[in-house]
């Protein structure tokens, strides 16, 4: 497992890299090189780090270490083929750890991050008419369930297109420059991140990684089935690349909009799974 | 044990008569979570939240009285083991009764603090659950009525609760838990405090995330 998980690390922050550089590229500049992510987190492992005098130390500390075992769970999840619900559940426990690192280090930047990191959890609502659309189209939400399904019937995308859109909007949230990423907003400075460096901020630039490399494979696995590896990670690029575009070409929204847009797919999810699933 | 492709394996069932409550992989990892959560509670100590005087370069830092801390403190943690009744409870009753039980504990950890918009905010949030106990136990009991049984454990699978008692047990829980009002009346996140305020946040999500498994399972 522990193989896995370092392999998941690096290829997250190698995609991190490949994000940068492709917005980078679309808006006429060079950008930097694509590991320059995975350089970043083995530069803050060796800075100095302390905790400010102003910080809950306890739960600074303790929300970085819960960021990496929310995610590792995760990647555990997907490479068992165990529960899509689990999956999503810690996917959402992320929101605790966003919150909490803002709220810990007692800065009104990360504070002000904290807040709207609660408010943007309208993300989440997608994602739970993502669940519900699976799991009336395939009658389970095992992962193993839910590839066998589509071996047999193809894959998920043509089936529950809308779900997957719910899902993709989703992932997109969590993206880094994403237009809906407004707790990292320059505004305010780093958002909820801004007093965590050092060997702090190397392992949440680690457990980000490992996030970001969840999220791309459990798209793959949950709407175009199981595929060889090498194809999937050519895949994962692909996709990461139709991010990088609209986190390119879209401004950064304000965080009502970013609530306001995303209940309205949530809402156009819940029209097609009463339409798919529970009128008829 | 029941075994539905929801949630993954079940782990353990504790019998209590005609209750059960169980572990499944899925509420022991939620259950898991909201020890942790009781842990830092107790041996963290509060942040010194850090205010900014607009229009100049001075800024200052608050320090929480003892009194309050020590109301703050009890209060979560109450709140954290009304969460963890909730995760394993086989027994749609007493999820309904821990819920409730969240949503006053929540108002406690917000109204300890004396400021006056964070008051307001623990006033009208108080409302907000009071009326979703309507809701909340107009579920439970549509599905007692329906079925004859309130008992997670024999409803599972058998499809037999009607979408309207889904439907309001989400309402409900969505009004007992503060997060998704934090939207409207983010004066709540004045209060100082953050493993306290943050166990309102965890106790919210965890009793969202164990509807939806109850939703989906009964």
């Amino acid at each position: 497992m522990i193989e896995y998980l370092i392999f998941a690390v690096f290829a997250g922050l190698l995609l991190h890299g490949i994000h940068r550089k492709a917005i980078a590229r679309i808006q006429g500049r060079p950008g930097p090189p694509v590991w320059q992510e995975i350089l970043h987190a083995l530069k803050f492992s060796f800075k100095e780090t302390w905790i400010p005098a102003t910080a809950s130390e306890t739960l600074f500390v303790a929300v970085v270490l819960i960021a990496i075992g929310v995610w590792s769970t995760a990647l555990f999840v997907l490479l068992t083929d165990g529960s899509l619900l689990l999956l999503f559940a810690v996917y959402m426990l992320h929101k605790i750890v966003e919150h909490g690192l803002g709220l810990s280090s007692g800065s009104p930047y990360g504070k002000f991050g904290a807040i709207r990191s609660v408010m943007s959890a309208a993300s989440e609502i997608p994602l739970f008419a993502t669940i519900a659309a699976v799991y009336l189209v395939t009658g389970s939400l095992m992962i193993s369930d839910i590839q066998a399904w589509q071996v047999a019937h193809g894959p998920l995308l043509f089936t529950a297109l809308p779900a997957a859109i719910a899902l993709y909007i989703v992932v997109l949230a969590k993206m880094h420059y994403s237009p809906f990423a407004v707790i990292e907003s320059k505004e305010i400075v780093s958002g909820n991140v801004t007093e965590h460096f050092g060997v702090w901020r190397a392992a949440l630039d680690a457990a980000f990684g490992l996030k970001t490399f969840v999220l791309l494979y459990a798209f793959i696995l949950i709407f175009l089935g199981p595929m060889p590896l090498l194809l999937a990670a050519a895949v994962m690029v692909l996709l990461l690349l139709s991010l990088s575009f609209i986190c390119a070409l879209t401004p950064m929204l304000s965080p009502f909009d970013t609530v306001t847009i995303q209940i309205g797919v949530a809402g156009l999810i819940v029209v097609y799974v009463l339409l798919a699933g529970v009128i008829p | 044990m029941f075994d539905l492709p929801i949630e993954g394996a079940e782990l353990l069932a504790v019998e209590f008569g005609d209750i059960v409550d169980y572990f499944s992989v899925y509420t022991a990892v939620l259950f898991a979570f909201a020890l942790l959560f009781i842990g830092l509670v107790i041996i963290s100590r509060p942040e010194k939240p850090v205010d900014i005087v607009f229009g100049g370069d001075a800024y200052y830092t608050k320090e929480i009285p003892p009194e309050q801390l020590r109301f703050q403190r009890f209060m979560a943690i109450a709140c954290g083991l009304a969460t963890l009744g909730a995760m394993v409870s086989g027994d749609l009753f007493n999820f309904t009764l821990f819920s409730s039980m969240i949503g006053i504990t929540n108002i406690g950890i917000v109204a300890a603090v004396k400021n006056r918009h964070v008051l307001e905010a623990a006033y009208q949030y108080g409302i907000v659950a009071m009326v979703a106990t309507v809701p909340l136990f107009g579920g439970a009991a549509i599905a007692l009525a329906a079925t004859g049984t309130l008992s997670i454990w024999e409803l599972a699978g058998a499809g037999a609760v009607p979408l309207l008692a889904k439907m309001l047990l989400v309402v409900g829980v969505m009004g007992e838990g503060m997060a998704p009002f934090y939207i409207g009346k983010a004066e709540i996140t004045r209060a100082p405090g953050a493993p306290y305020v943050l166990m309102i946040h965890v106790s919210s999500l965890l009793l969202f995330l164990r509807v939806v498994e109850i939703a989906l399972t009964v």
